[in-house]
Parts: C-alpha cells; structure tokens; sequence
C-alpha cells in the first residue's frame, strides 16, 4: 500500500511550498542551524542597522516570549490576552530570589517555573472551559487581576508597588558574573533549545493534535480526542515560554518594572507574533525582532508616536496580511502566476486556488 | 435481526449477545415540545439499521442522544453492556462509536493526509498523549494508515492537498475516512448522502457497504429513500418521537402506519 | 456598617454598575447579534468622553448630551461598514485581532492629540453640588443648599454627588429606552431573533447584516451616553477605555454570553461588590484586616467572576448551546 501512497510525499515539496508535516528531519535541523547562526551573530550586524548590542539581548528575550505565545495562537488557535501574567510573574519571582535568595540565576529561575505553572494551571483552569472568545476575554482579566494584586499597597512592602522591584543583585551563573555580552549568549542558547522544542512539538502528533483544535475541535473531541487536556497542556507550555522569557528579562536588567505585567505587554506579544507571523515559528521571532527594534531604534527617529504607527502597521497586517510577514513570499508567489493548494493557515479558503475537480451539486 | 419497537421496555432484550446499543425508555423534551417519548430500540452487531421518518420526528434528537451530545431526560442507553450516560463525547468515541454529521465535519485547512492521520493516532494513542519525539514521517504507522484508507476512498492522489478544497461530496467521504481510522464498532451517519449527486451517492452507498463488510455495525438516518433500501438490513420508522415501524426493508416498505406518517406530515 | 455608610456605598455600587452596565450593554448586543468581541469598546467610550469635553467647552454641556451619542452612533455605523464587516467571514481570533488593533490606534491617536495626562472635564453649573439624604425627623441647617431627599433608616442626614446620582438615573433610562426598543419594535424584534438563535442568523440574507449595523451604532450611541455623563466621574484619559472595558467584559461573561438581563444584572453585582468591600476596607480597624481588604478591593470583581464561572460556567443567565 505504501507502494502506491509514497509518490504523494515525495511531491510534496516541489512547489517550494510547505507541506507541514512531511518535511524530513534534515530540513529541520538545517532550519534550526540557520536560526543558531543568525542569532549569534546577532551582535555582529544589529550595530550596523542602527541598534547596540543589549538590543539583541531583548530581541532573543522576546523571540522566547513570542515563541511560546504562537504555540498558543497560531498552532492551537486560542488568543491569549494575560500572557503578561506568566512573563510578569516570573519575572517578579526572579526578581525576589535575587534580591532575597540568592544572586545565583538557577534558582531563580527554577522558583519561577514553578510559580508560573501554578499560575497558568490557575488562568487555565478557569478560562479554557469555554470557547476561544470566553479565553480571550478572561486571560485579559484575570492578568488584570495579578497585576492588581501585586501593586495592591497590601503586598507593596514585598513587590515595591509602582515603583517595580529594585534592588537586586547583579545575577550570576555558577559562580560567574552574568553582565553585557554573557547574558546574551546565555539567552541566545535557551533560544536555540526553546525553538527545537517547538519544532519537536510542531513535529510530533501533539502537534498535529494542536493544530486540529484550530482547525475543528468538534470533529476533534468526535474522533475520541480529549481537547480539554491538549488545550491544556498547549496553555500551560505557552506560559513555561512567557515565563522563561520573564525570567530572562530580569537576568538581563536586574529591575522589576511594573510594566512586565501590564496588559501592555500582552498586547504587545500578541502584536509582535501577528506581525511576524502566527502559526509559523519563525514569523512570531520576526516579529519580536521587529517590535523591539521598533520600540527601541524607530521611537528615536519618529518619536513618541511610534506606538501610534506599531498599532497602525498591526492593523493593516490583520487586515490584508493575516500571515503576517513572514507570508509575503506567498504574496508574490501568487502575484507572480503561481497557484497554491496549501492554504496552510486560514479556516477560510482563498477561492482562487481551488482545483475545480468536482463541482458541488448544492447550489 | 429481531428488535423491539413496543414502547414497553424492552426487558427481554436487555444485554442480549448480539446486541451491540441498546436504548431503553429515553424520553427528551425541548420545552413543551416532546422529541423523543420512551424510544426503545436495539442494534445487533453488524447490522445496518436505517432510521427513517418525517422531519421532525426525532431522528436527529435520538442519534444526539446515543452520543452525550444531549442528556435523554429519562431512559439509557447502553453500548456494548455499558451504560453512556455521563461520558464526554471524547469518551464515548474512544468506546468504539464514530459518527459521521449532517454537515461534513472535516479539518479544513490540513491535508486530507493530516486529516485521516489525526483520526488514526487517537485510535492508537487514544484520548491524550504528549510525543515530542515521535516523528510523523511517511512511515509512521498512522500515516500509513492514513494513505492506505485514502487509496480506499479514491483521495489518495489529493492527500497532499487541503481539505477546504474538496467538493461536497469528497469532504463527505473523508470524513467517512477520518470515522474508518478510529475503527469503530459502530458508525453513527446523519444523511450521508445529503447534497450529493446521483453519482456520488451511488459511490458513497457502495463505500458505506463495503466498511459494513468489514464487520462495522452502522445506524444510518436518511432521507433518501434509494439509499434507506439499498444499504440497510433493518429499519424502524420514527413519527413524532415514537418508533411506529420496524423491521426488514419489504415490511416497513408496505407497513401502512408508515405511508400515513409521511403522507400526512408533508403531503 | 451602620445604615448610612451602608446607603452610600449602595449608591456607590449602583453608580459603578451604571458605568459597567452602559459599556456592557453595548458589547453584549454587539457580541449578541453579530458574533464579535469589541475590544474597541472602551476606546468608543473615550472617543465619546473626549468629544464631550470638547463640545462642552465650545458649545455648552447640553449640545453634548445630544451631539455625543449621535456621533458616536455615526462612529459605530462606520467601524462596521467599513472594517469589522469584512471579517464576518474570518476566524473569530481575527475579529478580535482587528478590533483590538483599532482600540490601540483610537487609544495611540487619543494621547498624540490629547497628551497622556487626564483632562479636566468641568461639570456643567447645575450639575455640581450634594444631593442630601436626610432621616425622619432629623433637622437640617438651612444653610446647605442643594437637592433635599428625605430617605426613611438615615441617621440625621448624608450627601451624596448629584452627578453620580444623575448618572444612576440617565443609565436607567437608556436601558428603560433599549429595552422598549426590542420588545415592541420590528426592529428590536429581529434583532432579539438573532440574538437568540446566532445559528439562524448566519443562514439570513445581506438585509438583515444590514440591519446589525444599525445595532452596532446603537452599541456605540450607548457608550457615547456612557462617555457624556461617566465621563467627569471616571476622568478622561487615554488609559481610561481599557480600565473600564475589562470590568465590563466580565460583566459580558457573568451575566451570560449575549444575554441582557444578565448584563444589567451582572453590572450591578460588580458595581456593588467593589463598591462595599471599598467601603468595609475604609472601615477596618484592625491593620491585617485593612491590608486584606484594601488588597481584595482590587481584585474583588475578578473574584466575583472566579466563583461565578466555577458555579455557573455559563454565567448567570447564559443558555447551553449558545455561543459554545
């Protein structure tokens, strides 16, 4: 039988197009090369194009953050609006070992991780009962929630209110100093990991199961399917991202800021993996590049503004580009003469690629 | 291929060994309006069992009920000596019933490949798994299985190709593939032939035969007569949520109870 | 609590449900007809806050009251027609992608013009001042001038704002007014259809998505009301859509999915929740108790929305089957 089936893979590639699943491993491993190589060096040329070397520092940070946060989006199709919950939190817990603890940045992080997970199960739990619009409303609010909490003057004494959290102690790694460049390595590894754990993920029939939630939970949960748990479990990764990409923040500027929490930021890693590209896990690193140099390199040029021009540039990206960037190619594929029979991403066909075979005998 | 349409219930036939479902008394009321009052009917294994009837006479309501998608006010149903009553649909799946809906539920923006794969790996990893390091290469078993029942189904030269691209009828069979990888023991089909052409119904009927052969038990609602006598082995018509007809395709075909709840529902 | 602090506090309550119950009113008859999350809500409302406090420097409070919702009804009208409509077809995510990326550009647009500073927003003369509440038999100087209530429990005698109070009662009237609306016109009749069975609408023809463009200006002609009179209370600030939109979510979802009795319902049990554990904190004596309070103060209607989506995960008066 395989006889017959095995042309079908070996096409699958020839339109330079993706055909998801049936890549081989190679092609991974080389993507995953290309990341590695271009993250490294990222020092190297970002000074060129105008930004500093701690700019790069962010950019990984964020591509962690935005990472995660597709895992949710774009492979299991549920908008998270409280994902500052997750980078927020960890990001304070991280802060408190430092300051209280102990300068070392494992701990630390492993406090967070714990805490984070205890969060997201929290969030989780009471917002994935109910449909993907429930979801987006009730992460919102229940991130609200934490950030209410924790500049509440109850606890102010322990979070530093307003002011966010200062005070700490300059991280270290077994010993050694974590400042300027080595954080930046350090992040850049993590980086190179957390993306072969998503391409894994991506890979596995998890991922497969994950992408099917987007595309039909119905007909999911009817083929035996417990979409809850995959729900779930997608949630609760996506927060281990965020909260890793917390931690991360905090190792790199040892200060707390009250903003980590913030809807703000949620909005913005909605922002920058939309403008990247959901559903792809190149596109939401894109996009957290572009959203840091953005705030960083374009505010010194245009000035206070620059929010106001991200938030058109997002408009305009859902409205005629939902593929996000990192979907132009496609664009002038189409533009140049080409079809495409993989509309990889949208529950709502392109009519034109379609392959009349059979006409529908419903009008 | 013996079953009860009495509205008593049917305390003969309870956990019979050839009975796979088995509902007793079930009873459903949407508001004033009753839907169902005290159905009792019973599946053996392997049979086809059409149900049949005017609109609005429960058909849909009784194929709800028999998956948890509704909660029967009174009565049970029973699958393979086990009672449903409480499971989550994913559940109830899992125990070896698949069904098939009006409107072809498909995946539609993952190949058909992707489609029947998903089906494949929650028949052999069932409800939930976390696998990062198990690869979906063309030699997975569930991708095998996949390609395999697509050659069966004529898809197989469109595996590659999104499911949203499909016509009607092909989406109809798919999903007839994606219901083929869970294995089931019983097929559950809500007018599989809706909306298709004379052609496409034929081929969907000599499909449906041929899964039958392999040992699925099937409960077909239609309203196509062609399709009613060609596929199945029994019958019960319902009217106004109750069973008034049942039997072989020839007795229900010239029962008069039956004749008057069609003509005198829609003339 | 005596009776006093308890009656201001409950006034207190129902003033924040008026806000939350206008915002809310809005986004469920939006979500209800039309299958859309408004994150721009908020932003509405401060477009309507903003016009308001222009129009009253300019021309007089009063020409606001009626400009206002106008406008904005005009707004709304506008937003559907020429945005949100195209994304009917599109996956919800991408609704709810669109509208917040137009609250963030209204929000943005608001502080390039408008700084990010609150702006003063001056009531009208005959809007300022106390109302007094005063107890049977208790003797009030003739001194104080203002609006005079006699209200039977008080001990001696009480103020409370008269704009709060008017906004009370103008909330009133709008959901007096919406109500009457769609239980004896055609109009609210279809639209009390869709909102019933949103299955059905998707089958209907072009006229009746029409007709929903209509229901969503009217969502935004009422937060246009909300804007006017809520505005001098909550301030006008490029940060003030945001906060009020979350509480009014939550509104949305503990009152039920699309369900406007739950909104109206839902708002008031906010209203009062945040209301009366302000007041039971401002009261505390003990210094763990105050610190508990104060904090639970910020979190309270969060709370509220935690126990009821674990009792009722469809919310107060949601129904199986819609909106899953």
């Amino acid at each position: 039988m395989s006889d017959v089936a095995k042309p079908v893979y070996a096409g699958a590639d020839e339109r330079g197009g993706r055909a998801g699943m049936w890549n081989g491993r190679g092609r991974d491993l080389v993507v995953v090369a290309i990341i590695g190589m271009v993250t490294f060096t990222m020092p190297l040329w970002l000074v060129e194009l105008g930004g500093y070397e701690a700019l790069a520092t962010k950019i990984v940070i964020w591509a962690i953050f935005a990472l995660g946060f597709d895992l949710l989006l774009g492979f299991t199709g549920l908008l998270s609006f409280g994902h500052a919950a997750f980078f927020g939190t960890a990001a304070y817990i991280t802060g408190l070992s430092l300051k209280h603890f102990s300068s070392d940045v494992i701990p630390a992080m492993a406090f967070a991780f714990v805490g984070t997970l205890l969060v997201a199960l929290f969030i989780g739990f009471l917002t994935l009962r109910r449909t993907g619009i429930y979801f987006s409303i009730l992460t919102l609010a229940f991130a609200e929630m934490i950030h209410a909490l924790v500049l509440s003057s109850t606890l102010q004494r322990w979070t530093g209110g307003d002011n966010g959290l200062t005070g700490l102690h300059y991280p270290t790694l077994l010993g050694m100093n974590l400042r300027g460049i080595a954080v930046f390595y350090f992040c850049a590894v993590i980086l190179v990991i957390m993306f072969l754990v998503a391409q894994f993920l991506k890979r596995s029939p998890f991922g497969l199961m994950l992408r099917s939630i987007k595309e039909n939970p119905m007909r999911l949960e009817y083929t035996g399917i417990n979409v809850w748990a995959y729900k779930m479990m997608a949630f609760l990764i996506s927060a281990m991202y965020a909260g890793l990409a917390g931690s991360l923040m905090v190792i790199y500027e040892p200060y707390v800021a009250t903003k980590f929490l913030h809807w703000s930021t949620s909005g913005e890693v909605v922002i920058a993996t939309v403008i990247g590209g959901a559903s792809t896990l190149i596109g939401p690193m894109i996009g957290a590049a572009f959203l840091m140099y953005f705030e960083n390199v374009v505010q010194g040029m245009i000035g206070e503004q620059w929010r106001l021009i991200l938030g058109l540039i997002f408009a305009a990206i859902v409205i005629f580009l939902p593929g996000g960037l990192i979907d132009i190619w496609r664009v002038v594929w189409r533009a140049t003469g080409h079809k495409l029979l993989h509309g990889r991403r949208h529950n709502v066909p392109d009519m034109e690629l379609t392959e009349p075979r059979h006409t529908d005998p419903r009008p | 291929m013996t079953a009860t349409h009495t509205t008593e219930p049917a305390a003969g036939h309870a956990r019979g060994g050839d009975d796979l479902l088995v509902i007793r008394g079930v009873s459903k009321r949407f508001g004033g309006l009753r839907a169902l009052s005290n159905v009792n009917l019973t599946v053996e294994h392997g049979q086809i069992h059409a149900i049949i009837g005017p609109n609005g006479a429960g058909k849909s309501t009784l194929l709800n009920c028999m998956i948890g998608l509704i909660d029967a006010d009174e009565g049970e149903v029973v699958f393979d000596g086990k009672p449903l009553k409480g499971l989550s649909p994913h559940n109830i799946m899992q125990r070896g019933i698949a069904r098939v809906f009006q409107t072809p539920q498909v995946f539609p923006g993952m190949s058909l490949l992707d489609n029947v794969a998903i089906a494949a790996l929650a028949k052999m990893n069932g409800q939930f798994r976390i696998d990062p390091f198990v690869y979906l290469s063309p030699t997975h078993p569930a991708v095998e299985e996949a390609s395999e029942i697509l050659r069966r189904l004529g898809l197989l030269k469109m595996a590659k190709y999104d499911a949203a691209h499909l016509s009607r009828g092909d989406k109809r069979r798919l999903e007839l593939g994606i219901c083929m990888a869970c294995k089931p023991r019983l097929m559950l089909l809500d007018e599989p032939t809706a909306g298709m052409a004379r052609h496409d119904t034929n081929r969907t009927i000599d499909l449906l035969r041929e899964i039958s052969a392999t040992g699925i038990t099937m409960i077909v609602i239609e309203h196509d007569m062609h399709v009613v006598f060609s596929l199945a082995d029994v019958i019960t018509c319902l009217a106004q949520g109750t069973p008034i007809a049942f039997g072989k395709p020839e007795e229900v075909r010239g029962n008069p109870k039956v004749r008057e709840a069609y003509l005198g529902s829609s003339h | 609590m005596e009776f006093n602090a308890f009656f201001l506090n409950f006034l207190t309550g129902l003033q924040l449900g008026a806000i939350y119950a206008l915002i809310a009113l809005g986004l469920t008859l939006i979500f209800g007809t039309l299958g859309v999350v408004n994150f721009a809500h908020g932003a509405l409302y401060m477009i309507a806050a903003y016009a308001a406090v222009l129009i009253s420097r300019s021309m007089g409070f009063t020409y606001a009251i009626f400009i206002v919702p106008a406008l904005l009804f005009l707004v709304g009208l506008l937003m559907e027609r020429g945005l949100i409509r195209w994304f009917y077809d599109r996956p919800h995510t991408d609704q709810i992608l669109v509208t917040f990326g137009l609250a963030i550009v209204i929000e943005e647009a608001l502080k390039w013009i408008f700084g990010a500073n609150n702006i003063p927003f001056a009531l009208p003369s005959w809007g300022s001042g106390q109302v007094l509440f005063y107890g049977l038999g208790a003797t009030v100087p003739e001194a104080i001038p203002g609006l005079r209530i006699p209200m039977p429990g008080i001990e001696g005698f009480t103020f409370f704002p008269f704009w709060r109070l008017l906004l009370i009662g103008v909330s009133a009237i709008v959901v007096l007014g919406l109500f009457v609306l769609l239980q004896f016109t055609r109009f609210g009749l279809v639209v009390r259809a869709g909102m019933r069975d949103p299955q059905m609408v998707s089958h209907l023809g072009i006229n009746v998505t029409q007709k929903f463009a209509i229901v969503f200006g009217l969502a935004a002609a009422i937060a246009g009301v909300a804007g006017v009179f809520g505005g001098p209370v909550t301030q006008v600030s490029p940060t003030v859509g945001l906060a009020y939109l979350v509480p009014s979510f939550l509104v949305v979802v503990i009152g039920g999915m699309g369900s406007l009795l739950g909104a109206l319902v839902a708002a008031v049990l906010l209203g009062m929740a945040s209301a009366f554990t302000t007041g039971f904190a401002a009261l505390a004596v003990d210094p763990f108790m105050k610190g508990f309070l104060t904090a639970l103060q910020q979190i309270v209607v969060y709370l509220v929305a935690v126990v009821v989506l674990l009792v009722r995960p469809r919310g107060l008066f949601g129904k199986k089957g819609v909106f899953e």
